[in-house]
């Protein structure tokens, strides 16, 4: 069955604001997707949107291509950007009642419930009220209570915050495992170096605009094509310095622009010579890779020039530059 | 693409699909699954517990205490000294087992009425004058002696008091004598000195008269305003606060996404609803299980007779307001915020509590038995004292259901506007508006 959660055309504006503007995008079943972007650029509210909690001013959210009705929506699994459930409720009892809400019958709710709270190791805390357990251990009941009723997709916002590293792994098997049972799972969050290991897609929000959507893999060789880092050195072994080599490059290949090599920028002022010595160019879509080369040949004795293949956090500050 | 129907039909993970039933069935298994855990909340939460067990205590005791404490008449044991004392203790002791045979105490009120003497087995020795009274007053031989040889001249002696009954019996006894004394002095015939210390007292005609041992309606039509009053302030307090505990704890938003606001609401005031009604019904029940247990029957058939309607106006009045005091909760963001949300509701039934329960004119009362506010209050009051018409209910109880849709749909608007707001409290106006 096809099962593919998909935004078209979605806007929503409050007040004079406009959070987001025409987004469409998709969370192929299967698949995990991340949903990254700065804080206020539009992620919360179109997982609000997606769930039904907010209405858009226009667009759609469609899944298998036909509008989300109430009965369908009622079996997704969501986890909200707030966090909360009962304090003083059992938690064992707050997630039968959750599972019942979303449309479960009681023994099935029961089962669940029971199953859930063994996979995530609080069993034994079934009976105590949410209130007396560990932060880690409420957010761990939080993500049963987005599972309970087993959702046929699942929108969770920021899943990963306030999470120790052991916990992010067992998160992260859990959003796999749901995708390989042909869920769509979208989740939102700003470690993207987190975002890049769990995620097959991404969706880049900036300002309420898509900037970037698709398979993580093609968006990353598809910036890769075109980014070359180029080392060279003088006949006496020393480094050719950045600025030289740049002008030589760019006068030889007038589309070749300089991107700020990420390394440098994260070394700071404590760069040393050898890294000031080489230059990162994108080529843009005329520059020629020949030309880019013989031109480094040129310029000495060329000791590297390789494909760049930039990683999501790369892709995600350009895309929101 | 697939169909509506294989989409259904397909099971994700190893969970069968839904089974395929309409919005109308899901909707009510909804708003039951909500009011369920309304109710079992309230099951748990000690204070409502305790509060009905002191009221179901107290309406216990006002029917059950008044008809024990009657049928106990105090053995009074007196030391008598001097040939004055002897004659007034013996015509005491007469007038304490006359009062025996009157009928019973049967209501809280007769209980509190003075008049008549009270009821009580005086027994008495006589003691010689060289015999210390203090002694046996203090062995407590004795509840207290009467002392002298002249009926204008006695001495009424206790420890630490005299019981009241006998010392209203000796008042009573020694005045008789003391005016029958005077009467003889004066020369006046034995018939004419019983005339004097026993008159005849005018006998009372009823045309209505009211069935023996009933509560007045004045009573009873307080004792329902009062339940009233009470369930709605409690109930909801408890809608308003259920309603907030989910905005605080954000939890509402995973609620939200599940199903639609409408059925939450209903599903918190249907809750409620039949707790307070089950609460109502069991105090109720209790007072008449304790009048039954009394023996006062007639009681249990005039409680029985004026509840039907009561019910009724407490059903419609209660779910007019609940809707309102949902908005209340839903206004509000932390629980402290309670107070200054839900003060106009709190006005909604203080002030007519006091219309219902303070003397007010025939023609004001009758105006606010129609005012939706105040009916189901005063309604029920007028039937009670039969001062309605047989028509007057009905028309009253439409106008309350009129005014309880207005509620609901105008509770439901605002209840939607607000609830996902969980920062800060919010204007009505703005919750019309809706917060995003």
């Amino acid at each position: 069955m096809d099962r593919e959660l998909r935004l078209v055309g979605v806007s929503r504006a409050f007040g004079e604001h406009v959070a987001l503007d025409e987004v469409s995008f998709t969370v192929r079943p299967g698949r995990t997707t991340g949903f990254i972007g700065a804080n206020g650029a539009g992620k919360t509210t179109a997982m609000r949107i997606i769930l039904g909690v907010l209405a858009p001013d226009a667009g759609r959210v469609e899944i298998g291509g036909r509008p989300l009705t109430l009965p369908v929506r009622a079996r997704f699994g969501y986890m909200p950007e707030e966090r909360g459930l009962y304090p003083k409720m059992k938690v064992a009892d707050q997630l039968v009642y959750l599972g019942r809400v979303h449309g479960l019958d009681l023994a099935t709710a029961r089962r669940r419930t029971h199953e859930l709270l063994e996979q995530l190791g609080l069993a034994d805390r079934a009976d105590d009220h949410l209130q007396t357990l560990s932060l880690g251990n409420q957010q761990r009941v939080q993500v049963a209570a987005a599972l309970v009723h087993d959702p046929i997709a699942l929108v969770l916002d920021e899943p990963f915050s306030g999470l120790d590293p052991l916990a992010i792994d067992a998160m992260g098997a859990q959003l796999r495992e749901r995708a390989e049972a042909g869920v769509p799972v979208l989740f939102s969050s700003h470690q993207l170096e987190l975002v890049e290991r769990l995620c097959d897609d991404v969706v880049i929000i900036h300002e309420g605009r898509v900037v970037a959507a698709g398979d993580a893999g093609d968006l990353r060789a598809a910036r890769a094509g075109r980014r070359y880092r180029v080392v060279v050195e003088r006949p006496d072994g020393a480094p050719v310095p950045s600025p030289d080599l740049l002008a030589t490059l760019t006068a030889a290949v007038p589309a070749a622009t300089r991107v700020a090599d990420p390394t440098a920028v994260r070394s700071g002022a404590s760069a040393t010579d050898e890294e000031l010595a080489g230059v990162v160019v994108d080529l843009g879509p005329d520059g020629d890779e020949d030309a880019l080369l013989a031109a480094a040949l040129g310029a000495g004795r060329l000791r590297e020039f390789a494909p760049v293949v930039p990683t999501l956090a790369e892709i995600f500050r350009e895309a929101v530059r | 693409m697939s169909t509506p129907e294989t989409a259904r039909s397909e099971t994700v993970a190893g969970r069968p699909a839904l089974p395929d039933e309409s919005a109308g069935t899901r909707a009510w298994s909804t708003v039951r699954v909500v009011a369920a855990r309304e109710i079992a909340v309230k099951l748990r939460d000690k204070a409502f517990l305790w509060t009905t067990a002191f009221m179901l205590l107290l309406v216990t005791a006002a029917t059950v205490l008044p008809v024990l404490l009657s049928q106990r008449v105090p053995d009074l044991r007196v030391a008598v000294q001097g040939e004055a004392a002897v004659e007034v203790v013996g015509l005491a002791a007469e007038l304490g087992a006359q009062a025996q045979d009157e009928p019973a105490v049967t209501s809280p009120l007769e209980l509190l009425s003075i008049g008549g003497l009270p009821r009580a087995d005086i027994s008495w020795v006589t003691v010689d004058p060289g015999v210390d009274v203090q002694r046996l007053l203090h062995d407590e031989d004795v509840v207290a002696a009467l002392l002298g040889d002249e009926p204008d001249g006695l001495r009424l002696v206790g420890l630490r008091d005299v019981p009241t009954e006998l010392e209203t019996l000796v008042t009573a006894a020694a005045g008789e004598l003391q005016v029958a004394q005077a009467a003889h002095d004066g020369g006046l015939s034995p018939e004419q000195v019983t005339a004097i210390t026993q008159p005849t007292p005018p006998q009372v005609e009823l045309l209505e008269p009211r069935d023996e041992g009933t509560m007045p309606p004045e009573l009873l039509a307080l004792l329902f305003a009062f339940l009233f009053y009470l369930s709605v302030l409690t109930f909801g307090t408890s809608i308003a606060q259920s309603v907030v505990e989910e905005k605080q704890s954000r939890v509402v938003e995973l609620l939200v996404a599940a199903v639609p606001v409408r059925w939450l609401l209903t599903g918190k005031v249907l809750g409620n609803t039949i707790m307070a009604t089950a609460q109502v019904g069991v105090i109720v029940g209790a007072g008449l299980l304790g009048a039954v247990v009394a023996g006062q029957g007639s009681l249990v058939t005039q409680l029985v007779g004026s509840a039907g309607w009561f019910v009724l106006f407490f059903l419609l009045g209660f779910v007019m307001l609940s809707c309102l005091w949902a908005v209340g909760g839903s206004l509000a963001s932390r629980v402290e915020e309670l107070s200054s949300t839900t003060a106009l509701m709190q006005i909604l039934v203080i002030v007519p509590f006091f219309a219902a329960v303070l003397p007010i004119d025939e023609g004001t009362r009758t105006l606010l038995s129609y005012v939706p506010f105040t009916a189901p209050l005063l309604m029920p009051a007028r039937i009670v004292l039969g001062t309605a018409e047989a028509w007057e209910p009905a028309v009253a109880a439409v106008a309350v259901l009129l005014t309880s849709a207005v509620f609901v749909w105008l509770g439901a608007r605002l209840y939607a506007g607000s609830v996902l707001h969980t920062s800060g409290r919010l204007k009505a106006a703005q919750a019309w508006r809706g917060t995003d």
